[in-house]
């Protein structure tokens, strides 16, 4: 019953395929492999769990049209103020090198798409593959097919970065249109990054974005992930990112979701060796009618990994949130300490936000906490606000601007930090102008 | 300044006010003494527009407005302040924004400019330093893990700060060691003035040695039974309330 729906939903992307696939870097063999792959996988179904809170018709009823590299690297961009010292660009997909600073690179980084940097055979085969399981592995298989400029980060072993990487991923056209950005980031042992993983587009194209991060963490090697969902109002944005963190590693990724119509993250970190660790912090915003979709998964393999996740949501209007955060600490991850939190808040009548927090544990010497909270701002503490003169609008925004306080704190690159802050200053703004 | 006439208020159901009236003007300091039940808090909660606070019947009119139909900002940006019995904790909201924020909210409302931080900082010095409070507080969430001195003392910095016209204290000296209370209570009649009224609602007599009221009130199920002068609250402190109640009911 199901197979000529799954088909009509997954032609379009066929017809993109052989419109692209000429044009395509790399691995013609894999490509197809990954397409076959998707089109096996299709779109969710409605009883498929992973996808429970989040359906994808509207996405998969609409048509787009495939990201031509000539497009591409003529459209005109307006691009948002830089968030660090050196800025690399991908419109669509397509590395822009006349918006980008690729010349000089610190020593032992290299920065560029996949076929131009001189990546060793191992690295680039590695590039191309894409995460199994999970809700999204259709989508980072999607992407694999049909990625035009993967981007390739690699940082040499015992090489710490002093420059901030701002990565700018656009999605832009006139019509609607599909697009598959992608970043690797390949960390030799005891190396030291921070990149800023900044999603925008424009704010009327309803364009689809199948964004894929991978990351590999070699022993003892350290990556500081600042990712901003910023894409444009009407954008499907569905993104895969994969962590692997080795033996004294260390991974923190701080995630800040405040644009697109319908967005999902799986957020997948394998903390594989001995002494691993990860710090995962967000904050989203679901105003308006926005729906966002977030699932984190931390696997604790090694002896003595910890995790720490701490996601804070807020929504408003029609706005909608789903947060699904597991934790799993495998047999042998002795001594591990797993920590996972995730509170809400619901500013106004109609928003909705889904949490389900998880521990898996099998494992017998491990330290592992977790809690949840969803709830509306505290009446006596709005009333106190009130009490001493300040308006109800003004009192919601301190108390909201408390709520995030606690996850934005942690944000400990500034730009960013101030970015988002005012986002969330200007949501409140506006949340507190009549509804039209 | 304060004219309250035959209030009736009720908390769902339960009424709790029956019939209260009160008149005080500014420069007095009146004393609302009673005993657990009688309707203190709730006097000071709907002066303020708690919500959950139904008035029935009777007005309220303060400096000839009608001090019930306006929204509890208004009120205070109006003069109106209530040092809390139970100050909440606000964790994430600094003090120092609070106490800004309010601070130019009533000042907006006078017709007077935004104080700059300079300005603000060296006010809130001095009303600190009054209050006995040392600045790091300033830098802490609103009320965060303060001790229950030390919020007490923190709702008369506000005050102090905010020159109220009209100074409600509910229960303010409860829980309050005797330094924590002759600190408050120097904060207080540091802002007995002319053109200010205060009104303490209190159990015990015991801040009456402190704070000296001009009236008495004793409020019992809901009115008030008697009115007199400070010796008036030493009686009760003596003789507690059931005498009061005995000769309202025999009158």
């Amino acid at each position: 019953m199901s197979e000529p729906a799954r088909t009509t939903a997954t032609e379009q992307y066929r017809e993109a395929f052989e419109t692209l696939r000429p044009a395509l870097r790399g691995q013609p063999e894999r490509r197809s492999a990954a397409f076959a792959r998707f089109e096996e996988l299709g779109f969710p179904g409605s009883r498929d769990e992973a996808w429970k809170y989040t359906n994808l018709r509207r996405l998969e009823s609409r048509r787009f049209a495939p990201a031509i590299r000539a497009d591409a690297l003529c459209a005109k961009i307006v691009l948002p103020a830089t968030l660090g010292d050196r800025r690399v660009v991908l419109v669509n997909g397509h590395l822009r090198d006349d918006l980008s600073n690729l010349r000089s690179p610190p020593s032992g980084v290299r920065i560029g798409a996949l076929g131009e940097v001189r990546a060793h055979d191992g690295v680039a085969a590695t590039v191309l593959r894409w995460p199994q399981g999970g809700g999204t592995e259709r989508f980072a298989a999607l992407n694999a097919a049909m990625s035009a400029d993967p981007l390739l980060i690699e940082v040499e072993r015992g090489i710490r970065c002093n420059e901030v990487l701002h990565v700018v991923l656009v999605a832009n056209g006139a019509a609607p249109t599909m697009s598959y950005p992608r970043v690797s980031v390949r960390m030799a042992p005891d190396s030291f990054l921070r990149v800023v993983l900044h999603h925008v587009g424009d704010e009327t194209g309803e364009h689809f974005v199948a964004a894929v991060v991978d990351a590999e963490l070699a022993d003892g090697a350290e990556l500081h992930a600042y990712r901003i969902q910023a894409a444009g109002g009407r954008a499907f944005h569905i993104e895969r990112f994969d962590v692997t963190v080795g033996a004294g590693a260390r991974l923190a990724v701080r995630d800040s979701q405040l644009g697109s119509s319908l967005s999902r993250l799986d957020l997948n970190i394998n903390l594989a060796g001995r002494a691993a660790e990860a710090a995962v912090t967000g904050l989203f915003i679901a105003d308006g009618s926005r729906h966002l979709d977030t699932h984190v998964h931390i696997d604790h393999r090694g002896v003595e990994t910890r995790s720490l996740q701490d996601y804070r949501g807020v929504a408003a209007n029609r706005g909608r949130a789903v947060f699904n955060g597991k934790t799993v600490v495998h047999e042998g991850a002795q001594k591990s300490n797993a920590r996972q939190s995730s509170r809400n808040l619901l500013l106004t009548q109609g928003a909705e936000i889904d949490t389900k927090p998880e521990l898996e544990i099998y494992a017998d010497d491990v330290q592992c906490g977790h809690g949840a909270t969803t709830g509306q701002l505290d009446p006596a503490a709005m009333f106190y606000l009130r009490s001493r003169g300040l308006s109800e609008d003004e009192a919601r925004s301190a108390l909201t601007r408390a709520f995030a306080g606690a996850v934005l704190s942690r944000i400990d690159h500034a730009p960013v930090a101030s970015l988002v802050h005012d986002e969330l200053d200007d949501r409140l703004v506006r949340l507190m102008e009549p509804q039209s | 300044m304060l004219s309250i006439r035959d209030l009736h208020a009720q908390i769902g159901a339960r009424k709790i006010l029956k019939g209260l009236s009160l008149e005080v003007n500014a420069g007095e300091v009146h004393a609302i003494m009673g005993p657990n039940g009688s309707g203190k808090s709730t006097l000071a909660s709907v002066l303020v527009g708690r919500e959950g606070y139904e008035v029935t019947q009777g007005t309220v009119d303060y400096c000839g407005r009608n001090l019930l139909a306006l929204a509890p900002e208004e009120r205070a940006r109006e003069g109106v302040f209530l040092a809390f019995q139970y100050p909440v904790e606000i964790p994430g909201v600094n003090n120092a924004y609070l106490l800004k924020a309010a601070l130019n909210a009533v000042r907006k409302q006078r017709g007077l400019g935004e104080l700059d931080a300079f300005d603000f900082l060296s006010l809130v010095r001095d009303k600190m330093k009054l209050m006995q409070m040392d600045e790091s507080f300033l830098n802490r969430g609103v009320n965060e893990g303060f001790s229950g001195g030390e919020k007490k003392r923190n709702e008369i910095l506000q005050m102090a700060l905010l020159e109220p016209r009209l100074a409600l204290l509910d229960e303010t000296d409860s829980g309050l060691d005797i330094d924590a209370l002759r600190i408050v209570a120097s904060g207080v009649n540091s802002l007995r003035a002319p053109g200010r009224a205060i009104v303490l609602v209190t159990h015990y007599q015991r801040l009456l040695d402190y704070i000296e009221p001009d009236y008495v009130h004793v409020l019992s199920d809901g009115r008030i039974l008697r009115t007199g002068d400070k010796s008036l609250a030493l009686e009760l402190e003596r003789r507690g309330y059931d005498w009061v109640k005995q000769e309202a009911s025999a009158a």
